[in-house]
């Protein structure tokens, strides 16, 4: 098939395809409001493809109630609970090179030293991951990726975006986990052994074991907030600023709302309209 | 040389550091404070047994004795506190108070013997300092809690972050979205939120 695709069919094909993209972005695009206090909250969700993402949340939200979600459901009601624990941990212990790697690009290498060794034990004494010996020995996992290594480079977050099937995101997060994927050594390993659908098994396990792992949460978000695509990017961000700073307190400085009259002492008149 | 003014003397600082020793919690640090009132929400909050509305009433309680409500549901209004009226203020101050008690108390169901303990206290401001905890986890690593508290007399919690997830940013975040897509009225949060807390309450009356 694909020779039968002349270079400029190819080309025109691209062509055609950018315009439609393009346009389907420029339909999706929320317009800047003119009123002030709505401009501001417009900037505050930094959110220019909203109508389009929100498009792309039923979407995913569609194929969880269809397919992830009963899936999961089975997965942890029929599966051992220590089952279930060796599956993340060996999906943890799979990511330990990618951890490594992104932990040495951010001048991390003690934090580094930390998963090599965790590493090494899970994968010889651990049964290739399966048991978290490490932990046990007081080696504490943590996850980095190459959206992370951007962010502590200082590359800003960049609007947000929903991706179909991946969920949320944006384009510095995006670059990094194509970046991932080329870090990691399993990709490498899984192509040369001829065993591509390896790779798609992970990353399908990888998806049943989180909304596994959160299944209760996850619904009970979906129920009691008022309006949940709003709740999940909010709460992405700031799990995102949490990770990149490896979990410490960003409240040292100065939060917005210390200099906003909103939680000024009592005493504070009602803020003044600028 | 240490004849009886000597002894007395060593009387005087023995008194006094018993004195101090023994003084009551009026100075309390952040620190005891934040373990105090998760000795108490552990203690009342989880208890079994109890009814819903019985857990809700203790739930408001701690809450609007500890935490900073007015400024909490001022802040999480955003932008458009501005541009809110009075009566439209006076409202969403009451109903935010019903909307935490009904989306937070029941959390407290089905928790049992995982460990409170404050790690650290750290100085943000003149006026602010985070209080850190863990709750302990079976074969999990523990989740980190981090209480920002504002050293007014007496203190008050302005935020609880969970695993760097704050309370008020995700509030605000979802409030200020509900208002943005009402066309930025407010009354547009008013009646979400109406809808929202008659919907639990009939939820819970079933």
């Amino acid at each position: 098939m694909s020779a039968l695709v002349s270079f400029p069919a190819k080309v025109s094909r691209t062509v055609f395809g950018a315009a439609i993209g393009a346009t389907l972005l420029t339909a999706a695009c929320a317009t800047r409001p003119t009123d002030p206090a709505e401009a501001e909250a417009y900037d505050e969700a930094n959110d220019p493809l909203e109508p389009m993402n929100r498009g792309i949340l039923e979407f995913n939200l569609f194929l969880d109630r269809i397919f992830l979600k009963p899936v999961a459901y089975v997965y942890k009601e029929t599966l051992p609970t220590e089952a279930q624990n060796s599956v993340t941990h060996f999906l943890d212990n799979m990511h330990a090179p990618v951890t490594v790697a992104n932990d040495l690009l951010q001048g991390e290498a003690s934090r580094a030293g930390t998963i090599v060794a965790r590493f090494a034990i899970n994968t010889l004494i651990g049964f290739g991951g399966l048991f978290d010996v490490a932990q046990e020995l007081g080696l504490e996992d943590h996850d980095e990726d190459f959206g992370q290594t951007l962010a502590v480079w200082g590359a800003e977050e960049g609007p947000y975006l929903m991706l179909p099937l991946f969920g949320p995101s944006n384009p510095r997060d995006g670059i990094g986990m194509a970046v991932d994927i080329f870090l990691d050594p399993f990709t490498y390993i899984f192509k040369y052994e001829h065993i591509q659908w390896a790779g798609y098994a992970r990353l399908g396990l990888r998806a049943v074991d989180a909304r596994a792992r959160h299944y209760d949460e996850f619904n009970e978000l979906q129920r009691s907030s008022l309006d949940f695509y709003a709740t999940l990017r909010s709460l992405y961000r700031q799990r995102r600023i949490d990770e990149i700073n490896n979990g410490k307190p960003t409240g040292i400085e100065p939060a917005p709302y210390l200099s906003q009259p909103a939680v000024e002492p009592k005493t504070a008149s009602v803020p003044s309209t600028h | 040389m240490y004849g009886r003014r000597g002894f007395l003397a060593i009387c005087v600082i023995i008194a006094a550091v018993g004195l101090f020793a023994g003084r009551p919690a009026v100075a309390a640090g952040p620190d005891e404070f934040i373990r105090g009132i998760g000795t108490t929400a552990m203690n009342s909050l989880t208890e079994k047994g109890i009814s819903d509305g019985e857990r809700q009433r203790r739930f408001r309680d701690i809450f609007n004795k500890n935490f900073d409500v007015p400024g909490i549901a001022r802040f999480t209004l955003g932008v458009y506190w501005r541009s809110a009226t009075e009566q439209q203020r006076a409202e969403f101050l009451k109903l935010f108070e019903d909307f935490v008690v009904k989306s937070y108390a029941y959390r407290f169901k089905d928790y049992d013997g995982e460990q409170f303990r404050v790690t650290q206290v750290i100085d943000v401001s003149a006026t602010d300092k985070i209080v850190q905890s863990e709750i302990a986890r079976p074969s999990a690593p523990p989740i980190r809690m981090n209480w920002r508290v504002r050293s007014n007399d007496p203190y008050k919690i302005v935020d609880v972050v969970l695993e760097g997830v704050s309370m008020l940013t995700t509030q605000r975040d979802e409030f200020t979205a509900v208002i943005r897509n009402n066309g930025g009225k407010v009354e547009g949060l008013l009646s979400a939120l109406r809808d929202r807390i008659g919907q639990e309450s009939q939820a819970q009356h079933q």
